[in-house]
């Protein structure tokens, strides 16, 4: 079974009396494990499809599939309780808890996940900040990390429940170049250790080298679905 | 647990907001102190004023007559010679027999409605420290034709110390009688009624021309501790007839400022709920306008709105908390320093506050209450918990999208 299945999905958004349609039917499956790109130009509607597939919108057609699980069908907690233990996401401006250490930041994810003992949490967030090269700095709060090592924070912290997806919209936006591909170098290597499920929207041909699955998106159709074996970056 | 450490620590983190909220909830807090210390205070001193020149700590009255007192009726008296068998009680000072008439005050051309009572001078002046109240004169003796009044009642009618006056009385038979006397002394206390309204006589004089001999409306009695008095007031019952009760000073009608108190504090109440719960609305909602990025982050990682709403209002008691022990602090000082120290009305406005009918003369003070410590505190927790939610529902319920692109 795939992890996400859309069928004909359609996304309109109502801006005072004017419709604006953002997406207008994809339809797209995506396997877990799949390291995907998702790119276009300004406006395309690639942050819309993440925001459907990431259970913070719904879409006005189509139907969407995660794991097997119609979303339209479900309420607003029980969408969140999705995203709370199966999806993890991370944002071009980090979005990290200014008043928490780089350490609580990434415990605040698990711990919402309620599954696991304080033993278990502490080995697992000290083992995902090391994994992301951030040993040494778990105490340091936001506003003394560099931006590279602050989206570190927000990959471990998406990571560090192993959710079964990990969406990522722009996540090397505010990054120069060589911390942006040490950031997706950090996220090829959970994606093959871990067998996470990937997907990211970039306007950066850098990023893209680092896919397996490359999509392209205009005027919110799906418009170019290419895979490959090797990533033309080896991770 | 987790979203607990995260409420403190945004509070210890947003230290300048929090504090200038705690602040304003803590002069809220000391506000509604002083003003309930104060009131306190008058009504205890209205209490004073009545137990020092009127009722003494406890007063031994024949039932019947207790619930005609008003009337002061010449029927169901007491006989001083029955009075005579009851033995000193443990913790008594001293008692004094008291006849209540009403009389009409006549200097010969004008006459005023009175209360006269006949006393018996020595045993009077052992309950009711008048000594030092005279302003001109001084106490007459059993059997002497004298009078003592308010200086203020004095001057109404135009009567010096040395002056004759009438009191028009009618007799237990209803027969119309006069008791005529010499002005002996004029006293000026902090109570008004005695100021204005009291004639004093001898005893013997009294009961002789209202035709009741040997007989008294009641017996005052002072104690060594007020407190002890509806004890004692049971102590004494039990050894006297059933018809004759035993009333302490805290069941008599003083002039409380209950009402005042209660008007006054539902003022200070409501003040203190606008006050507190204007900041900590405000507070909360620049919070979450700030933290708008993070409110839409916590949402896409699944925080369900209630532990959104737990977040802020769980920041909003803790400031609550705060103001709360703030304002408790500043107000055990600021009470302190008015039941020690005071504030002197007369000193600061130079009006003599008794012809109100307010009883203070000079000094007011504040009376302790750790009742309102208590029900103040609880009462900020509340606020703070309550206008709390509505502003943290509607942070809680933005959309995660709109919260993360929120600039
Ligand atoms: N909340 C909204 N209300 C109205 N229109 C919206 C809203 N969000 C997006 N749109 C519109 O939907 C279309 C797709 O937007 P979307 O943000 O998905 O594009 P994008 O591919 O992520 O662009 P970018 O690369 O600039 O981030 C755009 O035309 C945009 O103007
Ligand atoms: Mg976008």
């Amino acid at each position: 079974m795939a992890l996400l299945e859309l069928k004909g999905v359609t996304k309109v958004y109502q801006q005072g009396k004017i419709e604006v349609p953002a997406l207008r039917g994809i339809d797209l499956t995506v396997e877990a494990g799949e390291f995907t790109t998702l790119f276009g130009p300004s406006g395309s509607g690639k942050t819309t499809l993440l925001n459907l597939v990431g259970c913070l919108d719904k879409p006005t057609g189509g139907t969407i599939l995660f794991d097997g699980q119609d979303l339209a069908a479900l309420s607003k907690k029980e969408l969140a309780m999705i995203r709370r233990e199966h999806i993890g996401f991370i944002f071009q401006s980090y979005n990290l808890i200014p008043v928490l250490t780089a350490y609580e930041n990434v415990e605040f994810a698990i711990r919402l996940v309620n599954k696991h003992s304080d033993r278990e949490i502490k080995d697992k967030v000290m083992g995902i900040l090391a994994a992301v090269g951030l040993e040494g700095l778990e105490n340091r709060r936001p506003n003394e990390l560099s931006g590279g090592q602050k989206q570190r924070v927000a990959i471990a912290r998406a990571l560090v429940k192993e959710p079964k997806l990990v969406l990522a919209d722009e996540p090397s936006a505010n990054l120069d170049s060589k911390t942006s591909e040490e950031v997706l170098a950090v996220m090829a290597k959970m994606n093959r250790e871990l067998g996470t499920t990937f997907i990211f929207s970039t306007h950066d041909p850098l990023v893209m080298d680092y896919a397996r699955r490359l999509l392209e998106i205009r005027d919110g159709v799906i418009t170019l679905d290419r895979r490959r074996d090797e990533a033309i970056v080896s991770h | 647990m987790f979203l607990t450490k995260l409420a403190l620590k945004n509070l210890i983190r947003h230290r300048n907001r929090t504090l200038i909220t705690a602040c304003i909830i803590a002069a809220a807090v000391f506000l509604y102190l002083i003003f309930d210390s104060l009131i306190a205070g008058m009504t205890d001193m209205s209490y004073d004023t009545l137990i020092d020149y009127e009722t003494g700590h406890l007063q031994i009255v024949h039932r019947d007559y207790w619930a005609e007192e008003e009337k002061l009726p010449l029927e169901d008296l007491l006989s001083l010679e029955e009075l005579a068998t009851l033995s000193q009680v443990d913790g008594e000072v001293a008692r004094s027999p008291e006849l209540a008439f009403p009389a009409r005050l006549s200097n010969g051309m004008n006459e005023l409605p009175v209360v006269g009572k006949g006393i018996i001078p020595d045993e009077f002046l052992r309950i009711f420290p008048l000594e030092d109240k005279f302003v001109a004169g001084s106490m007459f003796a059993l059997g002497e034709y004298k009078a003592v009044m308010g200086k203020r009642l004095a001057d109404l009618l135009d009567l010096q110390v040395g002056d004759f006056i009438t009191l028009l009385v009618r007799d237990k038979n209803e027969t119309f009688n006069t008791i005529e006397a010499e002005i002996g002394g004029l006293i000026h206390t902090i109570n008004a009624n005695v100021n204005q309204n009291v004639v004093y006589v001898p005893l013997d004089i009294a009961g002789h021309a209202l035709a009741v001999p040997e007989k008294v409306s009641k017996v005052i009695i002072k104690l060594e501790d007020k407190n002890g008095a509806p004890r004692i007031a049971r102590e004494i019952e039990a050894r006297l007839p059933a018809k004759i009760g035993a009333y302490p000073w805290n069941e008599l009608e003083a002039i409380t400022f209950a009402g005042a108190k209660n008007a006054g504090i539902m003022v200070m109440t409501t003040i203190l709920l606008v006050i507190a719960a204007i900041a900590i609305v405000n507070t909360v909602i620049l919070a979450a306008l700030e933290r708008m990025g993070e409110i839409g982050m916590m949402k896409a990682m699944g925080l369900q709105e209630k532990e959104l709403i737990y977040l802020f209002v769980t920041e909003s008691v803790g400031i609550g908390i705060l103001g709360g022990l703030a304002g408790v602090l500043l107000g055990l000082i600021g009470v302190a320093l008015l039941v020690r120290i005071g504030i002197d009305w007369s000193a600061q406005t130079g009006v003599d506050m008794s012809s109100f009918g307010i009883p203070v003369l000079g000094t007011m003070y504040g009376s302790w209450n750790p009742l309102a410590f208590l029900r103040i505190f609880c009462f900020s927790l509340i606020v703070s918990f309550f206008a709390s939610i509505p502003p943290a529902y509607w942070a809680a319920a933005k959309d995660p999208i709109e919260a993360i692109e929120y600039r």
